[in-house]
């Protein structure tokens, strides 16, 4: 059953039943809580209804040059309560973080119905228990994020990407090594083969900023090897098939070549300064868990009836 | 570790239990040694523990915790104690654990830009460990040569640099932790782990707890890329409305200054008497502005700064002239606190944030409140976040000075 709540105390009234009848709520559809309630341009910071699809809000604060710098793969059907819950991230998390870097502060239904806000608006907010944190990530276990404060930034004056290709995990290493080893600051650092020819891998780097430091940074990587002008649209390549379930694996990030080499030849998308490896193979070693006692005890605080899915790896 | 309400008694038994655990030079139990353990940087509000304890590891921490947890003893973890909120004092007594020996950085991982440091080791030390790679520990609080990661784990410490780099949660992937049933847990991202951690953030969510979720030992930090370059401006305003309208000038040109600072008249003065960087003592405000990244753009982005600086009516924009100068400027800001002795014999601060948008109208609030109750209130503050600390000027001699003190430090 689909529900599609058109407010929030619309989200925290179906909590609240199901509450009171011990039942699991079905998915919510918060696509009609769509709003951006609060952008106040020159304090950087935005709030919007949860519901909101990532690439709406992109929409509505680039007329004033801003933008959140978390770019998940299909912006366009992403909600920001999905975005949060889920903690996705996409290919400049090297350069910009994720969610938790730049979330200010949320209001959640709880699993009884209550409306509760968790972090603040202001830019930096430190006094107490940092419940906020528990929402990201939380894959709606705990709450279900009605409402969203994010601080935001200027959008870079330019963008550009370059690739080099290789032809062994051994060389792509080498290759990243070399810039991690360089005074670049590149905003994207990938490794991927989709596309490439078998055994072929692609290494590329992103430099988002002001016009100098990107011409800069561009005339540098071309003396490391990346003279290839390219985009991302690998990206949007692999995440758009409709074939099984991605796979994620994090791992230190000097042992993404290790686990690539594991793949046998396996399409992939690499987030080779973050550690990350996302592709469609069977094996996925899990990531590791945050202590499974504790979580079960949040679980049940938050959700003694049930109310809401469980979360994976607790 | 939620103290029971009466006094905890501290027996001999148990100071003989805890030197088991530690070793006799590990205990402090006497009165006059306990003194230096009454209270940290807030000084309105003295207690002493009942027993102040040194670890050297990890295993030694949780064998004390857990005899705690059998006798009930309430225990609170402690760094530097330069904490400013009181959150160090041991209401009721109970047993501290001073984490200062356990203060190595264990392991620098240069190529995955991480190190894994003991709680008690000195939030400068991690630089200074790493800095010879072209690396750094983001988080600088003003007090970072004498407080600990530990610590700045337990409020989640900010600083100058906050306004581009993040606070300590940004900046601390994981971290080891004794629960108060002497437990040992690691949360978040191991030294040999990926970034990312299924289940909760148990990790973030208990950065800035003040140490009510355990003790941390052991935590494992995200090093940076130093900056390439680096332009550092004093901009000279004649009133605080002038250098705050000019702080959300910049932000709102697009531009993200590593740190941006304001201190006041009479900060400006005090630090001037003490350090004597030839600051101007009849401004109304004084604004320290870095740009920090590669150096092919900062430039034009500085020509900007000192364009919003004049049409702000700034009467006069520097540019740090070389890295020693800047030393210098950043030494004035960093121990600005450090100079209020000049004017004051104590002061008490607040902690708070409001919307950049917002600081005109809160300092000329804080003006008033100094006029009402007769207190100086001079502010020294990250004004590129909007987190301002007013420094209410007091002397605890004076029971009325300190009653208003505290009325005012209520009001703000
Ligand atoms: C001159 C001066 C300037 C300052 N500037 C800044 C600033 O710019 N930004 C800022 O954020 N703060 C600032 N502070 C406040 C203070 O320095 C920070 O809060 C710092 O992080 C405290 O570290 P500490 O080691 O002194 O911790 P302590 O004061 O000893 O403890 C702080 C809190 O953390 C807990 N704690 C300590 N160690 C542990 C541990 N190992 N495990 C669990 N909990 C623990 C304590 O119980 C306590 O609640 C300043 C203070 C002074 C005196």
């Amino acid at each position: 059953m689909n529900l599609r709540p058109a407010n929030k105390d619309e989200v925290a009234g179906l909590l609240a039943a199901a509450h009171v009848k011990r039942a699991r709520i079905g998915r919510l559809d918060l696509g009609a809580m769509c709003r951006v309630l609060e952008h106040a341009p020159e304090d950087m910071t935005v709030t919007v209804e949860a519901g909101i699809t990532l690439a709406a809000l992109q929409q509505q604060l680039a007329p004033r040059r801003q933008w959140l710098p978390i770019d998940p793969p299909l912006a366009d059907r992403l909600s920001i309560s999905d975005l949060i819950s889920g903690n996705i991230s996409g290919p400049r998390r090297f350069g910009f973080g994720t969610v938790r870097d730049h979330l200010l502060g949320v209001q959640v239904a709880l699993a009884d119905g209550r409306l509760v806000r968790s972090g603040g608006k202001v830019v930096k907010n430190v006094a107490g228990f940092d419940v906020m944190k528990l929402f990201i990530g939380g894959e709606g276990s705990l709450g279900i994020i009605v409402e969203a404060t994010f601080k935001l930034l200027p959008l870079p004056e330019t963008e550009h990407f370059v690739a080099r290709r290789c032809d062994s995990v051994a060389e792509a290493r080498r290759i990243i090594d070399d810039v991690l080893d360089s005074p670049l600051t590149p905003s994207v650092l990938d490794l991927h083969n989709v596309g490439c020819e078998p055994g072929d891998f692609q290494v590329v780097a992103g430099f988002s900023g002001a016009y100098e430091d990107v011409d800069w940074q561009l005339a540098q990587a071309s003396g490391l090897g990346f003279i290839e002008s390219t985009t991302l649209d690998y990206e949007r390549v692999f995440w758009n098939q409709p074939a099984a379930t991605v796979q994620r694996h994090s791992v230190l990030p000097s042992r993404v070549t290790e686990v690539i080499g594991e793949l046998g030849g396996m399409e992939f998308v690499a987030r080779a300064g973050n550690g990350i490896v996302y592709h469609r193979g069977s094996t996925s070693t899990p990531a590791a868990s945050s202590i499974g006692a504790l979580a079960r005890r949040l679980k049940e605080t938050f959700d003694p009836n049930g109310v809401l899915p469980s979360i994976t790896g607790a | 570790m939620t103290p029971p309400h009466e006094t905890a008694v501290i027996t001999p038994a148990m100071v003989a239990a805890l030197c088991a655990i530690v070793g006799t030079d590990g205990v402090i139990a006497g009165d006059d040694e306990l003194l230096v353990y009454e209270c940290d940087a807030y000084t309105l509000e003295k207690h002493l523990p009942g027993v102040v304890v040194l670890p050297r590891s990890t295993e030694e921490v949780a064998a004390v915790v857990k005899l705690c947890a059998e006798h009930h003893l309430p225990i609170i973890p402690r760094g530097a104690g330069t904490s400013l909120s009181g959150t160090v004092l041991a209401v009721t007594g109970g047993v501290m654990i001073a984490l200062t020996r356990m203060n190595r950085v264990l392991e620098v991982d240069y190529r995955n830009r991480r190190a894994l440091v003991e709680a008690g080791c000195v939030n400068a030390w991690v630089t200074n460990a790493v800095k010879s790679q072209g690396l750094f520990y983001a988080p600088d609080p003003s007090s970072q040569s004498a407080c600990t990661i530990g610590g700045n784990v337990g409020t989640n410490s900010g600083g100058p640099h906050t306004l581009k780099y993040g606070v300590t949660t940004n900046h601390v992937l994981g971290y080891e932790m004794v629960l108060p049933d002497g437990e040992v847990v690691w949360l978040g991202t191991t030294p040999d782990g990926g970034e990312d951690v299924d289940g909760y953030d148990l990790r973030g969510a208990a950065i800035g707890s003040e140490g009510m979720f355990g003790v941390v030992t052991r935590v494992l930090v995200r090093l940076i890329r130093a900056p390439q370059a680096f332009k550092t401006l004093l901009g000279v305003f004649e009133t605080v409305d002038d250098a705050s309208q000019a702080v959300s000038d910049i932000i709102g040109a697009g531009i993200v200054p590593g740190a941006l600072e304001m201190m006041d008249q009479l900060i400006t003065q005090a630090v001037e008497a003490a350090y004597h960087f030839g600051f101007p003592l009849d401004a109304g405000a004084v604004l320290i502005i870095e740009l920090d990244g590669l150096a092919a753009s900062l430039d034009k982005q500085a020509a900007q700064v000192v364009e919003i600086c004049r049409k702000n009516r700034a009467r006069d924009v520097r540019i740090a002239k070389d890295d020693q100068e800047r030393a210098e400027l950043w030494k004035c800001r960093k121990r600005a606190f450090g100079a209020i002795g000049r004017l004051s014999p104590n002061f008490i601060t607040q902690d708070g944030v409001v919307p950049r948008s917002k600081l005109p109208e809160m300092m000329r609030f804080i003006q008033r409140c100094s006029e009402e109750y007769g207190l100086r209130i001079p502010n020294v503050f990250h004004a590129g976040d909007g987190n301002l600390h007013p420094l209410i000027l007091y002397d605890e001699r004076d029971p009325d000075q300190v009653r208003r003190a505290l009325a005012v430090s209520d009001d703000i």
